[in-house]
């Protein structure tokens, strides 16, 4: 937090020296101005209303994200996130003690609640007890879908008013990351958690003024936000359209002024820039893969080779082309860079099963899965689940064309969405067609979800103790090139026992009419929700 | 007559239970219910957290204890809490009323103008080229998905103009221009089909009517065409037109459900398939009952009409 | 045509099924009194070759994916356009006729068939039967279609027969209604009252008299139905609920994907929209006029 206030101090330095010397402003940034409201899309109404501990989908997090606060947040001007773009929001200042088992917050004095309570650690404690299941918490949750996120937190203190201690079981860097993720805002202790889900008591920059059921979210400006001159607007106002055609024409048409993250595909991109060339595009990175799920306790997914030529036989340059015109890139677990930190080198991304040349590969699948037993003649018959979504059923269509070449015949099978997570935890299917968000772009919250023996989340039913020594030993890694080389080798080793082949990272062009500024998309659709720092040219 | 009616009453209120029976049982048919979408917006499943939540809603009581629970809720005007938003469904749907209620008239409104007087036209002209042309332009309204119509009209507007009507519902009173924009393509889309029925039941019973003796005679002594059709064909060839009007009506919801999702109105159609997609069981069963009500009311109230309209007709038979 | 049916005597009279000769005939003579009705009929006709052939007159596989050719124009290659995966539309549509035709004649034909017996049985019995089915038959028929097909389409999940039922089933009390009244109407004729006098038992009376003669404003009902069940499988499609992956149908065709790249692309939009119009078109003209020639008691109904 210091070296962040420092450098801010250094570059007012530079800029006035810089005034003197050249006499001219530089065009570093236009001076924003208050006032105005934005009208934003929302492609569903809010499930679960503004309770984002309750729910793990963008459709919370985006229109809830104005009214709350975090601990810490990924700074909304940069696109990349890491560990050195943590800023503080409630907090004021952090430091890890006790070689990173514990993690202290300074929280900034003076905030209040939209109802006029004052916010105290024991907000703190109350909200993170509660997320992390602790026994003797006073909060419950009726869902908690990132329970496991907080595993290690052995115990969060309250000393005093001001200050909030979590006490891990072992060292854990990436509690930072996961703290700064939009999914893990503060909740007030004097309100049941369940009100979230029809109101929002928070301390963000924004307050609910009205919440109309299948139509749209009305906010105001709180005036006695705790940071001075923010937020900028006056209002914000979240539109839900449910068609997709009319969403894009409303943004066309100018009635809505941003997109909402992930929505904006290639192929929509390119209509709206020919129809408005002057509308805004940042191209990002959705922190969405596209990936295959095999069961592997049952034939015959349970054989590595037949997984492994599922992962050979797939062209992922030509599902970029296919389901997404382009608008998705090459990447193994973690987000390939520049998007994100973790990801693998090109070069090693090309060595990876599936990432040479589409003839070649299929050539590797057929013999791997001649070893198995599966021939033209003795072709394999299975059923692909997918979810019953225009973007699964896509991904879906192209993968059963690249098996149907390999030997490996695949009917579709259309899951509806009440069905599709207790199928896939209960190991009803054989492949599946998949879709995988990650809340933050960190190692932990990645592996530990996905691939982890009994996760929730790890739907293959992967379980491999070696690997699970390998999560558990970066996460501990104190040293973060060490911890670096140590991901990128168990996401090599995770392509390599097809555990859940990656297919791509997509990519999202966010769109927006070019009065609206200071809102930079980031390379995850979770993390820029807050809306603080956005105003009106017009 | 009153005997008619409470006849009548009686029987609609027998197949008014029958129905709640079946949609009752119908959405529990349904694979999954809200606790399985709750844990599908968040990601994972945990058995013992959901038995929790079904207890809460009372989903865990055997169906026919539901079936009396909700029975019961009904007849003291209870209508339930939607188990999506956690709020009364009559709050919910309260405000949906009037927008599916606006859409629906100013439909029916255009399609008797529109239908009635080509079915006339072309009627009297029959089998010439207007009646053709007519009649196959009916029958295009007829012949088209009308959420087709309606996605049509959006994107040839944002193409052409740059410009659609209003995404957010505008409210009368804050602005009729606005307000009336916004209904207008919609209750066109809608309407135009609506027409096509209307034109061909007015074109048939006209047809039909100006083939009757007392017309012939009306001619034969010696009054002008337009009189004739006016005073004795028209009126009589009405009754079939206001049947069919009133059963439009009712049927109009299925035009509305893909209208207003593509116009982006938020009316009770558009909420019903939502809710049916959520499985909230409250909003869909007491919803469902909404428009039987009404169908069967409006059924009623055309037959009376009917009668009021035609001498003809005995009732207690 | 015949404003009475005939008498058992008279039935028993006419010659045995002719030759070609007058079937061509018949047909000539539709033709030239309801020239709308043979186009309508014409246009059935095409379409129903289309669903048959479909595999022949196909220029693509219309599953297989093409990403270089995503969305282009009507050309040599592609007739008429490629949607985003690059599938051709032309060999879709025409794969799209043989689910919709298929989807709308089995779930009419179920429909009217079910509801028809229902009638038929109902009219003819009776009494409280009668009352009771009419009441059934009024709760099925309270539901507005698209909001019934919808919620057995959600209840019982997308599939291909789950559809055709869903489709059917608010057919069966439109049917039964039709069926019903016309059997009222029969079963007071005399020649039924002299077949009961002679002894015969009720349901040969029933399938054997009365059935024929309900054929005419069967048909005609099949026709009307046809064009609606087209519909609520489109719309059904549409919403998501209706046929599923990876068989083509022109109302899935228009959901998401088309309304996305509707602007680059309109063909997406077009073309299906304009089949599904086609088809349900000539089926309301072709049952307007059988309905005309076969019933003229029935228009408008």
């Amino acid at each position: 937090m210091r070296r962040f206030r420092f450098a801010a101090r250094a570059l007012e330095i530079a800029l006035a020296a810089s005034v003197i010397v050249t006499g001219t402003t530089p065009a570093v940034a236009e001076t924003p101005k208050a006032g105005g409201t934005l009208n934003i899309m929302l492609r569903e109404d809010l499930s679960q209303g503004f309770a984002i501990h309750e729910t793990a989908t963008i459709s919370t997090v985006w229109p809830a994200g104005p009214c709350f606060s975090n601990l810490v947040l990924f700074d909304p001007a940069k696109k990349v996130e890491s560990a050195d773009t943590i800023i503080g929001e409630l907090a004021e200042k952090w430091s890890w003690q006790d070689n990173y088992k514990n993690l202290v917050f300074f929280l900034k004095k003076g905030v209040k609640w939209h109802d006029g309570q004052p916010f105290t650690s024991k907000d703190v404690k109350f909200t993170f007890d509660m997320v992390r299941g602790a026994p003797d918490a006073p909060g419950k949750l009726r869902l908690n879908p990132r329970k496991d996120w907080y595993a290690n937190v052995e115990a969060v203190e309250a000393p005093d008013p001001h200050t909030v201690v979590f006490r891990m079981k072992r060292a854990q860097p990436s509690l930072l990351m996961m703290l700064a993720s939009g999914y893990s805002p503060v909740y007030a202790a004097h309100v049941p958690p369940a009100s979230y889900r029809t109101g929002c008591i928070g301390t963000g920059p924004f307050k609910v003024k009205e919440w109309r059921k299948g139509e749209f979210v009305d906010y105001v400006k709180n005036p006695d936000y705790f940071v001075r001159g923010r937020p900028y607007l006056d209002g914000l106002r979240y539109v839900v359209i449910v068609e997709r055609g009319t969403r894009t024409a409303a943004m066309q048409a100018g009635q809505l002024d941003a997109a909402m993250p992930g929505e904006t595909s290639k192929g929509t991109m390119e209509q709206l820039k020919k129809a408005v060339p002057q509308m805004v595009f940042n191209t990002v990175a959705a922190s969405v893969s596209d990936n295959i799920i095999m069961n592997v306790k049952k034939p015959p997914f349970d054989n590595p080779k037949v997984r492994l030529a599922v992962s050979y036989a797939i062209d992922r340059r030509g599902l970029i082309q296919a389901a997404h015109q382009g608008g998705a890139v090459l990447g193994a677990a973690m987000l390939p860079r520049p998007y994100g930190v973790w990801g693998m080198a090109e070069k090693d991304l090309l060595a990876l099963p599936g990432y040479g040349k589409p003839a070649d590969m299929k050539v590797r699948a057929r013999k791997l899965l001649a070893e198995a037993g599966i021939t033209a003649d003795k072709p394999l018959k299975v059923e692909m689940a997918t979810r019953a979504i225009a973007v699964y059923v896509d991904m879906a269509s192209f993968v059963i064309n690249e098996l149907k070449q390999v030997g490996i015949e695949a009917t579709l099978k259309q899951v509806e969405t009440a069905q599709w997570h207790p199928m896939a935890t209960r190991g009803e299917y054989q492949i599946g067609a998949n879709l995988t968000g990650l809340g933050t772009e960190d190692p932990d919250a990645n592996f530990y979800e996905n691939y982890a023996c009994g996760s929730p989340r790890n739907y293959s039913l992967y379980c491999s103790e070696e690997v699970m020594k390998l999560f558990d030993r970066q996460s501990q890694e104190l040293d973060p090139k060490k911890r670096q080389e140590m991901v990128i080798a168990i996401q090599k080793k995770l392509e390599d026992d097809a555990a859940r082949p990656i297919l791509d990272q997509r990519l999202d062009y966010f769109a927006h009419w070019p009065h609206v500024k200071g809102l930079t998309p980031h390379n995850n659709i979770y993390n820029f929700a807050r809306m603080q720092d956005v105003w009106r040219d017009k | 007559m009153k005997t008619y009616i409470a006849q009548r009453l009686g029987i609609g209120a027998v197949t008014l239970f029958g129905m709640s029976v079946v949609i009752f049982l119908l959405l529990r048919l349904a694979p999954g219910n809200i606790v399985d979408i709750l844990f599908s917006t968040g990601g994972y499943v945990n058995p013992s957290e959901r038995a929790a939540i079904e207890q809460e809603l009372g989903l865990d009581k055997p169906i026919w204890a539901q079936y009396v629970d909700w029975l019961g809720q009904l007849a003291v005007g209870n209508l339930g809490k939607s188990y999506r938003y956690d709020l009364p469904a009559w709050e919910i749907i309260k405000p949906l009323i009037p927008v599916t209620l606006e859409l629906a008239t100013l439909s029916l409104v255009i399609s008797v103008v529109l239908g009635v007087p080509t079915g006339v036209l072309s009627a009297i002209r029959q089998d010439t080229r207007l009646d053709y042309v007519l009649r196959v332009f009916s029958l295009a309204g007829l012949s088209m998905p009308s959420f087709w119509l309606g996605m049509v009209i959006i994107l040839g507007l944002v193409a052409w103009f740059g410009w659609i009507p209003p995404v957010t519902y505008v409210r009368p009173g804050e602005n009729l221009g606005l307000h009336a924009i916004q209904f207008l393509l919609p209750s066109l889309a809608v309407g135009y089909r609506s027409s096509a029925l209307i034109m061909r039941m007015t074109r048939s019973s006209l047809l039909e009517v100006m083939r009757e003796d007392y017309v012939r005679t009306a001619w034969a002594k010696g009054q002008t065409g337009g009189v004739v059709i006016w005073r004795h064909a028209l009126k009589n060839a009405i009754l079939p037109v206001v049947t069919v009007i009133g059963i439009e009506f009712a049927f109009l919801i299925g035009g509305l459900v893909v209208t207003e999702t593509v116009f982006n109105l938020p009316g009770l159609a558009r909420f019903l398939v939502q809710a049916i997609l959520w499985r909230d069981y409250p909003i869909v069963q007491n919803l469902v009952m909404l428009i039987a009500i009404v169908v069967i009311l409006s059924n009623l109230f055309v037959d009376m009409l009917y009668g009021v309209l035609d001498p003809r007709v005995r009732y207690g038979n | 045509m015949a404003t009475r049916p005939l008498g058992l005597d008279e039935a028993a009279a006419l010659p045995a099924r002719r030759d070609r000769g007058g079937v061509r005939a018949v047909l000539a003579r539709f033709c030239r009194k309801k020239p709308l009705g043979a186009a309508g009929g014409a246009i059935m006709l095409v379409i129903a070759l289309t669903a048959i052939f479909a595999d022949q007159i196909q220029t693509y596989d219309p599953i297989a994916t093409d990403a270089a050719k995503s969305l282009s124009a009507p050309s040599r290659e592609h007739w008429l356009g490629s949607d985003h995966l690059g599938r051709d539309i032309y060999s879709r549509i025409v794969h799209g006729a043989r689910v919709s035709l298929a989807v709308g004649l089995a779930s009419t034909l179920l429909g009217s068939a079910l509801g028809g017996v229902i009638g038929l049985l109902s009219g003819y019995v009776g009494g409280t039967t009668d009352l009771l089915t009419q009441r059934v038959m009024d709760i099925l028929q309270g539901l507005p279609l698209l909001v019934l097909a919808l919620v057995m389409s959600a209840a019982l999940g997308p599939s291909i027969p789950n559809v055709v039922l869903a489709i059917s089933i608010p057919i069966i009390p439109r049917a039964a209604r039709v069926i019903r009244s016309s059997v009222l109407t029969i079963r007071e004729m005399q020649y039924v009252e002299a077949a009961r006098a002679i002894g015969l038992r009720h349901l040969r009376i029933a399938f054997r008299h009365i059935l024929p003669n309900t054929i005419g404003p069967f048909i005609v009902l099949g026709t009307a139905q046809l064009g609606g069940a087209i519909l609520v499988e489109a719309a059904l499609s549409f919403l998501g609920v209706g046929v599923p992956e990876p068989y083509p149908s022109w109302g899935r065709m228009l959901s998401v994907s088309a309304a996305e790249y509707a602007q680059k692309a309109p063909w997406l939009v077009l073309f299906p929209g304009i089949a599904i119009s086609l088809a349900v078109f000539g089926s309301n003209l072709l049952g307007d006029a059988l309905r005309d020639t076969l019933d003229p008691r029935l228009r408008g109904a």
